[in-house]
């Protein structure tokens, strides 16, 4: 409960408590000025992986950590950033013990069978938490991306997205880079007319229900009424979401920066088009927060791999083409994103700085390797959240992933104290 | 918020245990205590020295204020946490100390009960999940899934209790949008109203499909096994050796092997033999060749089985499939929601022996943990009908959710026990499993509901509720909203303006093109998002006590015995102020009481008041305890609910739940207590012989299971329980910071010796020699409730695997002594003292039904209600309803 309360009260002081002396204190970066920092937002995008990743080519070699390592096979391609990244070794969820569920609880940590009597139950994940904080300056409080197969045969597991709210739901996803171009630049399907109708309609509702509260509040002692006061906070809460979505209604869509994208493409070209998006995105400001659950069905029949999705993170029973599968995937999803790295880097800010510079990409997945869920692949890149970057870090076996999104989150300016099952932040991530 | 309740949960009156060496008043810290102060704290705490600004000589002895408890709390955690007194300064005696400790835990919990007594002050009370459900199934007759809302379920206080129930932005919107799903089943319903459907499934047609699949299986390994043959002949060519041998050499197994089928002259493709796929041909080939006639046992034996023209068998999942190892049946989509029976014809084969005469009947696929279970009482000759009915409801969030499942009792919770019993049953006569159950059709149908089962709130409506007749007009839509609001907020009249806006927004709704039926729907869906319908709201403007009004009372005492508003009766009698009549409201009581509506007041106390939900804490080991599978664990906790049930309906003693010379059971329950003649799903009484350990709370499977972590017993978990649940006596919450007992780790030790170190250490002592030597006096009960006479150990390494030459077996030896209290030799004698101990277990239950009825923590200030109401049901011979109607006449319930 607690947490609600602090929430919804950061919700109501706005980004005022982006506290300065609090990043200090544990050591962060500080930012080159006040002025840079307010006028450059902060950017998270997380994307998730799905089935893991070749363990003996994509990871660096793990005897040699620090800044001086080897670039692995599976991470080639992104060689001429590797001062631009850095990559985790030895995170692991403590609960998640499902290896068919790579972005399930990826950036949740939550125990699924923590409620006694009910088998699912997840808890918000890292995003949602970011969204929460950078939501309220931007149309889009945050964007979720999906892929547009069914998502199992991705290895992503159960949800819509990578997203969980508050309450621990899944939050839908926009399947298609054409669905999601839409979404983003054409405006809604419904009409003007419609959609203030519909947000005249939540107010009455909302004066509704108020009507009562008021006319229960009359006979009420002072005990009584304090309890009720968490009602009128919740109405109030919906309130600040239906004026934010009221401040938007009329401003028109930015104009896209990329052309309206071809219907039908899929895999490889699919991701790239969906990083297209992305990008766009983030220089036209929808958004500062975006989770994508990238394919990996139809990235190999893209590369014209054969092998089934799943079989191939198995490929320890056969070794040879499903071996040569999963490698080939590491290497095309190394180039895309290189590739979004590039346009990161060639998209300037005002003041010169690039948007990698704001940016943090959050990459990898619950799963590893034939479904093990210890030592979680993950890759950090970009200076948005003052993190340290140019690395290969190994952590120790079962440092929690969730410590990498508190890092991650704290460092970009949200403010908080635990994610997940967190113990505390990564201190060699922090400058 | 949480602090204080889980204190006032544990402790829930002052120690009244008689075996305690005094009772504490109130909040008084013994004056002997002093001497220890005095001897090893005031060197360096006192007046003279007062290290880190702490001292103890002018400490006031009677913790009465925040300032002293939190003192007296500092001093607690320094003694349990070995801080204090440093090491090399001169230590209290371990007795002394742990008598010390002991009365200051239990100071310090009285202490701080009577700091936040809320003397008698109920919190404006939001309806709880589970009341939430209720009232929408009672108001519309909908009943739906309510799992995104908050569970309200807390280890530390009841769900009731209204200072802990918050509300939330999202709460508010889920209020709406479930309640618009239930208005689309109600008005489903209502369209649906009369109707019948019945559909039956012959399970034969699936033996087909089996023959079917085996046969395709057998041409396939036939096939492929030439396949096998003839790249072997190629390999085996003398101009081939060199390049078999380099294969050979890379390939871990001949699978891998023949995957490289084209790398040697002469061997033919896989194609050839009929396997194709994206990948590898050979991979396919592989698995057929792999796949025999031994294989299929099991399957050929079923093919084998009489009576396959008109019923199918249950079978043990096996991993070559095709074998029925649950039959599922799904309900047809158009098939309305309302009230439907399954029934399932059913027999057992002359070799099922008598545990396997069960069936698990369960929703949402194979692995859920079963709905119920049920005795297959049938022959194959003659089979009979299970008939189980259920709701169905109109939102189909989850096609799974209406895929009926039944199985054998057991065959599918966990992987370990499939192969468990696979491998038994193989044992037994060399090929597979013997089909203990034969099923001859599984049938769903629908009940009509008659007229006078239309819920109230529809009922209020009275309007058309579809778009087939003229919408109604203003001042009619303004009179049904009136109505219906009126029936939501239990009999609170809403305010005018409230009605006007709700017409606003139906009309506003209406005038942007949106169908009667639907901005109808959309409307009452506020009313059901309203405070008024959400808070049972008792309004007082000052906070002087006053008496409740009609309908208060009978919306406290429904949402007491009901957990759901009060019916029309309740409402009229209300109205007309007859229910403030004493006389009435206990006839109103009584009538309550006999309804089975009141097995939700049973559910939802019992679940709390004995914490059962750490029956699922736990995965039960399939391999240590084969007899406690689902089936048997839903029972199990049926017993408790069944139990409380029959002292319900009788309105038999409490004592009986301390000892008794009966159970309430089914054949399940009796078939695993080993108690013989009991046939059928029914729960009845049962007489027990004068030995038997069964009979009360002591002796059920599912308190026991409950003292367990799934493999072990735990002493300390059953003797804490007892202490808490039984004998009101809890212990004070386990202290942080205590040091860990390490020098035991991987020692061979018997339970009774590694528990017992707890007694060495004074800050372990002071609670566990009250707690441990019940848990022992427990330990003839197995970790599922099972008797046994021998324990053993076996010390395991990092991963599980036994250790050589670690293992000790021993005699359990139950006897001991209540701390400071009597001796006893063995369980029954020391169920014998906790029988005796009525009294104490009456006030516990007593603290627990003001708590649960109320909505407030029991405090200090309830000792005389307490004790009033154990009076009064002293006089009835302790008969569960004296409390309740004791509870129900008092002032407090009565009072706002």
């Amino acid at each position: 409960m607690n947490n609600n309360l602090s929430r919804r009260h950061f919700l109501r002081s706005g980004t005022s408590l982006i506290a300065l002396p609090f990043l200090e204190s544990l050591g962060f970066r500080r930012f080159a000025s006040a002025a840079t920092a307010a006028a450059n937002p902060k950017r998270l995008l997380f994307m998730g992986l799905g089935w893991g990743l070749t363990t003996e080519t994509w990871f660096p070699d793990p005897t040699q950590p620090g800044a001086d390592y080897e670039i692995s096979k599976g991470l080639e391609p992104l060689a001429r950033h590797k001062a631009d990244f850095t990559v985790l070794q030895g995170l692991t969820h403590r609960f998640v013990n499902a290896g068919h569920q790579g972005s399930t609880f990826w950036l949740t940590g939550a125990n699924q069978f923590a409620v006694p009597g009910k088998s699912f139950h997840n808890t918000i994940s890292a995003d949602q938490v970011a969204a929460e904080h950078f939501g309220l300056q931007t149309r889009f409080t945050s964007l979720q991306l999906d892929c547009s197969t069914y998502a199992g045969n991705s290895g992503h597991g159960p949800g819509l997205s990578l997203g969980w709210d508050a309450s621990g739901k899944p939050i839908a996803g926009h399947k298609t880079p054409v669905e999601a171009f839409h979404r983003l630049f054409s405006g809604e399907n419904t009409s003007l007319e419609k959609r203030k109708a519909l947000l005249k309609r939540r107010h009455s509702v909302m004066d509704t229900v108020l009507e009562d509260a008021h006319d229960l509040q009359r006979g009420l002692g002072k005990n009584d009424t304090a309890k009720l006061e968490e009602y009128f906070d919740g109405i109030r809460d919906i309130e600040t979401r239906l004026s934010k979505d009221e401040q938007w209604l009329e401003i028109p869509r930015p104009k896209a920066p990329i052309a309206e994208p071809k219907p039908g493409l899929a895999g490889y070209e699919e991701i790239k088009l969906m990083y297209d998006i992305m990008l766009a995105a983030l220089q036209t400001d929808s958004t500062r927060v975006i989770g994508y659950r990238q394919p990996v069905d139809t990235l190999l029949t893209s590369l014209d791999i054969k092998v089934a999705p799943h079989d191939m993170s198995h490929y320890h029973s056969t070794m040879a083409e499903k071996f040569d599968a999963s490698q080939r995937r590491d290497i095309a999803n190394s180039e895309l994103l290189a590739g979004l790295i590039d346009r990161l880097k060639a998209t300037k800010e005002a003041d010169g700085s690039s948007l990698l510079d704001h940016t943090t990409i959050a990459y990898g997945t619950n799963t590893r390797t034939e479904h093990n869920g210890d030592n979680c692949p993950t890759l950090l890149a970009g200076h948005g959240a003052g993190l340290k970057m140019g690395q290969s870090l190994v952590l120790p076996k079962g440092t929690p992933l969730c410590n990498a999104w508190l890092t991650l989150l704290k460092g970009a300016g949200v403010p908080v104290e635990r994610h997940g099952d967190s113990t505390g932040v990564i201190k060699e991530l922090i400058v | 918020m949480k602090l204080p309740c889980s204190l006032f949960a544990l402790a829930l009156l002052t120690p009244l245990g008689v075996y305690a060496a005094e009772k504490n008043e109130a909040a008084m810290m013994n004056e002997r205590h002093r001497v220890l102060l005095k001897d090893n704290c005031e060197g360096c705490h006192g007046a003279e020295k007062q290290k880190g600004k702490f001292r103890v000589d002018d400490l006031s002895f009677s913790p009465n204020d925040l300032q002293t408890a939190e003192r007296w709390q500092k001093i607690l955690d320094a003694l349990n946490s070995g801080e204090m007194p440093p090491e090399k300064e001169k230590q209290p005696g371990t007795k002394e100390k742990a008598d010390f400790l002991d009365d200051l835990a239990h100071v310090l919990v009285s202490a701080r009960r009577h700091l936040s007594d809320q003397h008698g002050v109920i919190t404006l009370r939001r309806l709880n999940q589970r009341e939430y459900k209720n009232t929408l199934r009672t108001l519309l007759g909908a009943d739906v899934d309510v799992s995104e809302l908050p569970s309200d379920i807390d280890a530390a206080r009841f769900d009731t209790v209204g200072a802990g129930l918050f509300m939330s932005s999202n709460q508010v919107e889920q209020y709406e949008s479930i309640a618009m799903k239930a208005l689309e089943e109600a008005f489903a319903l209502r369209a649906a109203a009369g109707v019948q459907k019945k559909f039956r499934y012959e399970v034969e047609e699936t033996n087909q499909k089996l023959k079917e699949s085996i046969d395709s299986e057998l041409e396939k390994h036939e096939r492929a096994s030439r396949w096998v043959k003839a790249l072997e002949e190629a390999a085996s060519k003398p101009e081939n050796a060199e390049i078999v041998a380099e294969l050979r050499k890379g390939s871990k197994n001949d699978g891998v092997f023949r995957r490289s089928w084209n790398k040697i002259p002469g061997a033919p493709a896989p194609e050839e033999f009929g396997f194709t796929t994206n990948e590898n041909n050979a991979d396919q080939a592989n698995r057929a060749f792999s796949r025999g006639p031994s294989t299929f046992a099991y399957q050929k034996r079923y093919l084998e089985q009489p009576a396959l023209d008109t019923g199918a068998y249950l079978t043990i999942q096996d991993q070559d499939g095709g074998l029925n190892s649950a039959l599922f049946v799904s309900i047809p989509g158009d098939f309305p929601p309302g009230d439907y029976l399954i029934r399932v014809r059913a027999g057992a084969t002359p070799q099922a022996t008598p545990e396997r005469r069960f069936l698990d009947f369960g929703f949402k696929g194979r692995s859920r943990p079963v709905s119920s279970c049920h005795e297959v009482t049938g022959t194959v000759e003659a089979p009979e009908i299970i008939e189980i009915p259920f709701h169905r409801t109109w939102v189909q969030r989850d096609q799974n959710a209406y895929r009926l499942c039944v199985r054998e009792k057991g065959t599918a919770d966990s992987n370990e026990q499939i192969k468990l019993k696979l491998d038994q049953g193989k044992k037994l006569n060399g090929v597979a499993p013997d089909f203990a159950i034969w099923v001859d059709w599984i049938e769903i149908e629908r009940v009509p509901e008659t007229e006078a089962e239309t819920p109230p709130g529809i009922r209020a409506l009275s309007i058309s509720l579809d778009d087939k007749t003229p919408a109604p007009k203003t001042p009619e839509l303004r009179d049904a909203l009136e109505r219906f609001a009126i029936e939501a907020f239990r009999g609170n009249k809403p305010s005018e303006r409230y009605i006007d806006r709700l017409i606003h927004l139906y009309e506003d709704a209406r005038a942007a093109g949106t169908k009667h039926s639907v901005a109808l729907k959309e409307t009452l869906s506020v009313v059901l998002a309203s405070p008024k319908f959400l808070y049972r709201a008792e309004p007082s403007a000052t906070e002087a006590r006053r008496k409740l009004q009609g309908h208060e009372m009978a919306t406290r005492l429904s949402y007491f015995l009901w957990g759901a508003p009060p019916d029309a009766t309740l409402r009229a009698l209300a109205e007309n102020g007859e229910l403030l009549q004493p006389d009435v409201l206990a006839q109103q009581t009584e009538r309550l009481l006999n309804d089975r509506r009141s097995r939700e007041f049973i559910k939802a106390f019992a679940r709390q008041w004995l914490n059962m939900d750490r029956l699922d804490f736990f995965q039960f080991s399939a391999e240590l305890y084969p007899k406690f599978d689902f089936g048997t664990k839903w029972a199990a906790r049926e017993e408790i609910y069944e139990t409380l049930a029959y002292l319900l309906r009788e309105n038999a003693s409490i004592r009986d739940l301390l000892k008794a010379d009966y159970v309430v059971i089914n054949s399940l329950l009796a078939s695993y207590y080993g108690i013989e003649g009991i046939q059928g799903d029914v729960f009845r009484k049962v007489p027990l012989p004068t030995d038997s350990p069964r009979g009360g709370l002591l002796g059920m499977a599912a308190v026991l299971a409950m003292g367990s972590n799934g493999e072990h017993t735990s002493p300390v978990e059953r003797g804490a329980w007892v202490l808490r649940k039984v004998l009101n006596d809890p212990p004070p919450p386990a202290p942080a910071n205590v040091p860990a007992l390490t020098r035991l780790a991987g020692k061979v030790l018997t339970t009774r010796e590694r528990v017992s170190a707890h007694q060495e250490d004074a800050q372990c002592a002071s609670c566990h020699r009250k707690i441990d030597p019940i848990g022992f006096g427990l330990e003839n009960f197995d970790a599922v409730g099972l008797w046994r006479t021998e324990d053993s150990f076996q010390a395991r390494d990092n991963d599980g695997k036994p250790l050589p030459n670690a293992k000790k077996s021993w005699v359990i030896d139950p006897a001991g002594a209540f701390h400071r209290g009597p001796a006893f030799r063995d369980f029954h004698e020391m169920r014998d003292v906790v029988a005796s101990r009525t009294d104490a277990f009456a006030r516990g239950i007593t603290s627990s039904l003001i708590e649960f009825g109320l909505g407030r923590p029991c405090g200090f200030s309830d000792d005389a209600l307490v004790e009033s109401i154990v009076q009064k049901a002293q006089k009835h011979n302790f008969g569960l309803r004296e409390f309740l109607h004791a509870l129900v006449q008092s002032e407090a319930f009565q009072n706002k």
